[in-house]
């Protein structure tokens, strides 16, 4: 579904990609764990053409779209929940959910009914968030704004979700909260790359991982194959 | 006369309006947007005289200032927004000063009156002596108002534009393009200006200075009322012009333009980021 | 050295030279007129270059102080009696007093609302000038008498000469002030004001100055303008003056003093090309090659997009075209004006000046002078007392933004002269906590004190000058100035002279000695043989290390390092631990925010976890290693059986 090849891309003089390679395939969860600095979330952004790569390919769903805005990839099925979870902050939270589906519904009038059926089944998944649909994106809390900005990406019905730290930030009860949410969209088939600092808890969900270093990928496998990994017990689960 | 005055400050209020449609997505505003206004007047006003009828001129006039609009985003500020400087001040700057020396060669340097079919015989309303022109004025600067207000919110194109404006990237990944969001805003920009031009033309007459003060006020309401305030500027424009039909009255009518300045300066002064408007964050 | 003197000094002298001499070899009364519009208008647009070029905001009032200038030296002749100096100073200093009362207030601003207010400005002085005509006789116009210098009347060469002379004192006080801290200052606050506050050069109070100052050259530019002429009128000094004068400094060359000079010419002999046929073609045809050149030049290098190399072929081509099917080129002077304007802002950004300078530079390299020997780091940072008495206390801090509580009631202490570790996994609140401290953002509630006294709120700039100096996790360094330049700014202490000393050019021992105390810092560091490297050509951790050269040239008593490995090699690191502990023995108290684990057990004293906003632990390194709240923290498990015993090595 997602393929990226050997990837470059950095910011002004630092690269910081240095030929990262990963695959998502539809129905899977991937996780890409590392250190801070490592590149997962530069990875992120070069993939939904927040930044340009310097060199290599992204392929979604077998097409090339490196290089590419990120207004017209997301318009070809791919959602980014961005790390820091940047919703619109003076927009209601049914406004930041409808736009989510800007790329499906029509421009002018009617985008309301038609969807209706998806802002449903976003607020079965988050009650939270149909509690408060009317108030202003910016005043939730960070957990709420977590869930919006994955209900906002779910609204895409995209191919692939990204999603980038969605741990960040929050109490721990609320991170528990946030992997049982992604195990549920697990179930429910969503094809998932999930970037995320707690390693082992993104272990337990993701059907493959990869590990970033230094702009690279160092290692891969299953989390079966990668518990037995030594230098990954070593440096990431203790 | 106070009531005259407010009136004519709607009329600030709504150029201002038009900088704060740009400003939301861009950042940036057009300095050369009292040349669009007066270009617009003209241009409307030849159409008059083509015999085109006043009902059809008004679309007319409109899609013109649209189109000057989106040529002063293509030329003056799309290039330096994607370079992240601010050479877009100085360019509309530029357009405006092209846009007036087009105008002074193309219609002539001389005052031209616009005909109107509103009656212009001063009413009586408790007391208020007021003309149906003036009506028409605040009437049309409502309407354009509240329709794009209306878009804005009731539509998911306009939502999209106000996505624009509160996070630009994370705008993008939803598939809205900021670059068509910014041309939407200034073809509105320039609609707003097109309209001001041909609200206000009968009573001022059209000439290539009829917007030079003008625009100076719309810049002194947009900065006291805040770039970001939406309907604030109706407030201080109301009250700007008000006060200046008090300062021509009591100090004579050279002193007219002195207390928007002298509002605007200590405005700055208090609350830089205007009255209505939101202190904004610094981020490292 | 040689080379130096000759190739920089050299041309200025013959410019000088020929200016000088030519009303004795030509006696034309009109050449005579351009050249002392010329050195007028080479004052002012000097004056002008200082906000638009140096402090690079777009400055609309210029035109206002010209006329200010102009209308206060000619009362202060006929109703005070002054003579021509006496007259001079009172224009410029109503230039310098009203520059500094608008940019009080207008310098708050940011871009175009600075504009609108520099806009608003002059407009209400054209208003003022008009409708006060008890004194300015409005629009009617003011004569004025050309008063008398030291008791000789000046014919129209003396007072040539005195414009010349004038010129050229301030050609040498510009370039005293942008070769002094001033200079440096105004090219780091275009780079980062954040940075510029945050090493406790006030950004606000060096915009100010360099207004007001720019504003007495144009009041002084002013007086010279009504002696000239001995007429005045408000209209002269209206938005159209503004925007030729703003094409004099763009089209010349900003930050650039014969950029200025060049914008001057230009605007004197405009008038006269205009009006000739045969001139405008050629000058058009000129400029429409010039264009294509530079446009295709661009496209080959890659240095521009197609836009900016197209738009200024068209807008010369438009003139062009247009000067062939246009009756009267002077009717369209403005449209004119703008078409050229254009052509330049878009395409030759530097200005024409810019663009020549680029080539010669490139023909003749000129080396730098040689740096001074470095001070002993004794003397630059004297070793402090660690005596663990406590340096900051926050007292229950909090700072939300919206609904979210990044900082949510924090109380710690950092002992004197301890490595204060502050970790905690993304988003706990350690870079916000740290941004409150240093004055980036005011507390939603809460105190922070050091030494137990309250740290001033909200203020980069007054806290840096309170001793706390940091770095930042995304560099802020001044990318357009050389390593040693970064040190210098930031350097306490050694900068005394007043402003008036610094343009006579008395403020040179201050500036060797500045010198060699920045080397001794970056010596510290390691890049002692990149001082005159520009920072955005360092690589990435040559950059770390000298922000925290920077950092520590505000001898701060307390040292915030904002995750300094972040992204580092590993030699690099090792670099890092070692700058980190030379810092340390000199009594440093440091704060040190860091994910490698590695780093913070060699390095700290004492470390404090965050977690959600909250300390979550605080001890040795080994104590929080243990602690299962913060085990849990950094795994992200709520509910866990199999709890490993230490934390990772690196998170």
């Amino acid at each position: 579904m997602l393929i990226v090849d050997n990837i470059h891309a950095g910011y002004g003089t630092s690269e910081v990609l240095q030929g990262a390679s990963l695959e998502v395939q539809a129905g899977k969860v991937v996780a890409l764990i590392g250190a801070n600095g490592a590149g997962k979330t530069t990875t992120m952004r070069a993939i939904s053409g927040m930044i340009k790569p310097a060199q290599g390919r992204v392929l979604l769903n077998g097409k090339p779209v490196q290089g590419y805005g990120a207004a017209r990839i997301a318009k070809l099925g791919l959602a980014h929940a961005p790390e820091g979870r940047k919703v619109f902050g003076p927009l209601s939270v049914e406004d930041n959910l409808l736009l989510g589906a800007y790329n499906h519904l029509p421009m002018f009038f009617g985008f309301r009914s038609k969807a209706a059926h998806d802002l449903e089944k976003v607020y079965d998944i988050f009650p939270r968030l149909r509690d408060r649909k009317q108030q202003s994106a910016g005043t939730l809390s960070g957990g709420e704004q977590q869930m919006l900005a994955i209900g906002r990406a779910l609204m895409a019905n995209p191919k692939v979700i990204l999603l980038d730290e969605p741990s960040m930030g929050l109490a721990p009860v609320i991170v528990q909260e946030v992997f049982n949410i992604i195990r549920r969209l697990k179930e429910a088939g969503t094809t998932l790359l999930l970037v995320e600092q707690f390693a082992k808890s993104a272990l337990e969900v993701a059907d493959y991982a990869y590990v970033m270093e230094h702009g690279r990928i160092a290692l891969s496998g299953t989390p079966a194959e990668l518990h037995k990994n030594e230098r990954m017990l070593a440096a990431y689960l203790g | 006369m106070v009531v005259s005055g407010a009136l004519m400050g709607l009329v600030y209020a709504l150029i201002a309006y038009g900088f704060q449609l740009t400003f939301a997505t861009s950042k940036s505003i057009n300095f050369g947007q009292g040349e669009l206004v007066m270009l617009s007047a003209f241009f409307s006003l030849s159409l008059l005289n083509w015999g085109v009828p006043y009902w059809l001129m008004i679309p007319g006039g409109l899609l013109f200032g649209v189109v000057l609009g989106l040529v002063v985003e293509r030329a003056c500020v799309r290039l330096t927004l994607e370079q992240k400087s601010e050479g877009w001040i100085l360019l509309t700057i530029i357009f405006g000063l092209l846009g007036f020396s087009a105008a002074e060669n193309i219609w002539g340097r001389d005052d031209r009156p616009f005909p109107t079919p509103i009656p212009t015989e001063a009413m009586q309303f408790f007391g208020v002596s007021i003309t149906p022109l003036e009506i028409s004025v605040a009437v049309g600067v409502l309407a354009v108002m509240g329709v794009i207000e209306l878009f804005k919110r009731k539509t998911l194109l306009g939502k999209a534009f106000e996505a624009v404006s509160a996070d630009r990237d994370a705008a993008e990944l939803m598939g809205i393009s900021a670059r068509h969001t910014i041309m939407l805003s200034y073809g509105l920009s320039g609609l707003v200006a097109a309209m001001a031009g041909i609200l206000i033309s009968p009573i001022t007459t059209v000439g290539p200075t009829m917007a030079t003060a003008l625009i100076l006020k719309a810049f002194a309401v947009a900065v006291v009322a805040g770039l970001d305030s939406g309907f604030g500027v109706v407030l201080v424009g109301i009250f700007l012009g008000a006060l200046e039909s008090l300062t021509s009255f009591y100090l004579g009518s050279g002193w007219r333009e002195a207390p928007g300045l002298i509002l605007l300066i200590m405005a700055l002064a208090v609350r830089p980021n205007g009255v209505f408007g939101k202190a904004s964050i610094r981020k490292v | 050295m040689l080379k130096r003197l000759l190739f920089i000094r050299g041309a200025e002298l013959i410019a000088l030279a020929i200016l000088a001499t030519i009303p004795l070899t030509v006696s034309n009364t009109y050449v005579l007129g351009l050249l002392t519009l010329l050195a007028i208008y080479g004052i002012l647009l000097i004056g002008l270059d200082v906000t638009v070029g140096y402090l690079g905001q777009v400055n609309l009032a210029h035109a206002a102080f010209l006329g200010l200038g102009a209308y206060a030296a000619g009362l202060s002749v006929s109703l005070l009696g002054f003579g021509m100096l006496g007259a001079l100073a009172v224009s410029m200093a109503i230039g310098l007093i009203l520059g500094g009362l608008l940019a009080f207030p207008a310098l708050r601003l940011e871009g175009p609302q600075f504009a609108l207010a520099t806009l608003s400005f002059s407009a209400l002085s054209t208003t003022v000038l008009n409708e006060w005509e008890g004194l300015t006789m409005g629009a009617q116009g003011l004569s004025i008498t050309r008063p008398e210098l030291f008791g000789f009347s000046l014919k129209a060469q003396g007072f040539y000469w005195l414009c010349l002379v004038l010129l050229v004192l301030v050609w040498l006080a510009m370039r005293n002030l942008l070769s002094s801290q001033w200079g440096r200052a105004f090219e780091a606050l275009r780079d980062s004001p954040i940075a510029t506050d945050a090493m406790g050069v006030g950004t606000y109070r060096h915009k100010v100055a360099g207004f007001a100052f720019g504003s007495s050259l144009g009041g002084l530019a002013g007086g010279l303008y009504a002696f000239n002429f001995q007429y005045l009128q408000p209209q002269s000094f209206t938005y159209d003056l503004m925007v030729i004068l703003l094409l004099g400094v763009v089209l010349g060359g900003r930050k650039s003093l014969w950029g200025a000079f060049f914008g001057a010419t230009l605007i004197v002999l405009l008038p006269n090309l205009l009006s000739n046929r045969l001139l405008f073609e050629i000058i058009s045809g000129l400029g429409l090659l010039l264009a294509i050149f530079a446009g295709a030049q661009g496209l080959k290098n890659k240095t521009t997009q197609p836009f900016q190399a197209i738009a200024p072929v068209i807008a010369m081509g438009m003139l062009v075209v247009g000067g062939y099917m246009v009756e009267n080129t002077e009717n369209w002077r403005k449209a004119i004006f703008a078409l050229m304007l254009f052509s330049v802002v878009v395409g030759l950004p530097d200005g024409v000046m810019g663009f020549t300078a680029r080539y010669l530079t490139r023909l003749f390299r000129i080396a730098p002078p040689d740096l001074p020997p470095a001070s002993a780091l004794d003397e630059v940072l004297p070793a402090q007392q660690a005596d663990s008495k406590p340096m900051l206390e926050l007292k229950n801090l909090k700072r939300y933004f919206g609904g979210v509580k990044a900082v949510d009631g924090i109380s710690m202490t950092v002992r004197t002269g301890h490595i204060h570790g502050l970790i905690g996994p993304n988003g706990s609140g350690k870079s916000t906590a740290v941004n409150v401290i240093s004055g980036l953002y005011a507390p939603t509630s809460g105190d922070i004190l050091l030494q137990g006294k309250s740290l001033p709120k909200g203020s980069l700039f007054k806290v840096a000058r309170t001793g706390v100096s940091r770095t930042f996790q995304n560099l802020q360094l001044f990318g357009e100035l050389s390593a040693l330049d970064n040190v210098m700014l930031a350097l306490k202490g050694v900068y005394r002279s007043p402003l008036p000393l610094v343009l006579l050019g008395f403020a040179r021992a201050e500036e060797k000695r500045a010198q060699a105390d920045a080397l001794a810092l970056l010596e510290l560091v390691g890049l002692q043989h990149m001082a005159r490297v520009h920072a955005r050509d360092l690589t990435y951790g040559s950059q770390r290390f000298l922000e925290i050269a920077r950092a520590l040239a505000c001898k701060p008593k307390l040292l915030i390092l904002d995750e300094p490995a972040a992204g580092l090699a590993h030699p690099d690191v090792n670099v890092l631990v070692d700058i980190i502990k030379r810092i340390h023995q000199r009594g440093v108290t440091i704060i040190l925010i860091e994910h490698h684990m590695d780093v913070v057990s060699t390095l700290c004293d004492v470390v404090t976890v965050l977690d959600g906003g909250l300390v979550i632990a605080e001890g040795t390194t080994e104590e929080v290693k243990r602690n299962p709240l913060v085990i849990k923290a950094y795994l992200g498990i709520a509910d866990d059986t199999d709890v490993p015993d230490v934390i990772p090595a690196v998170i």
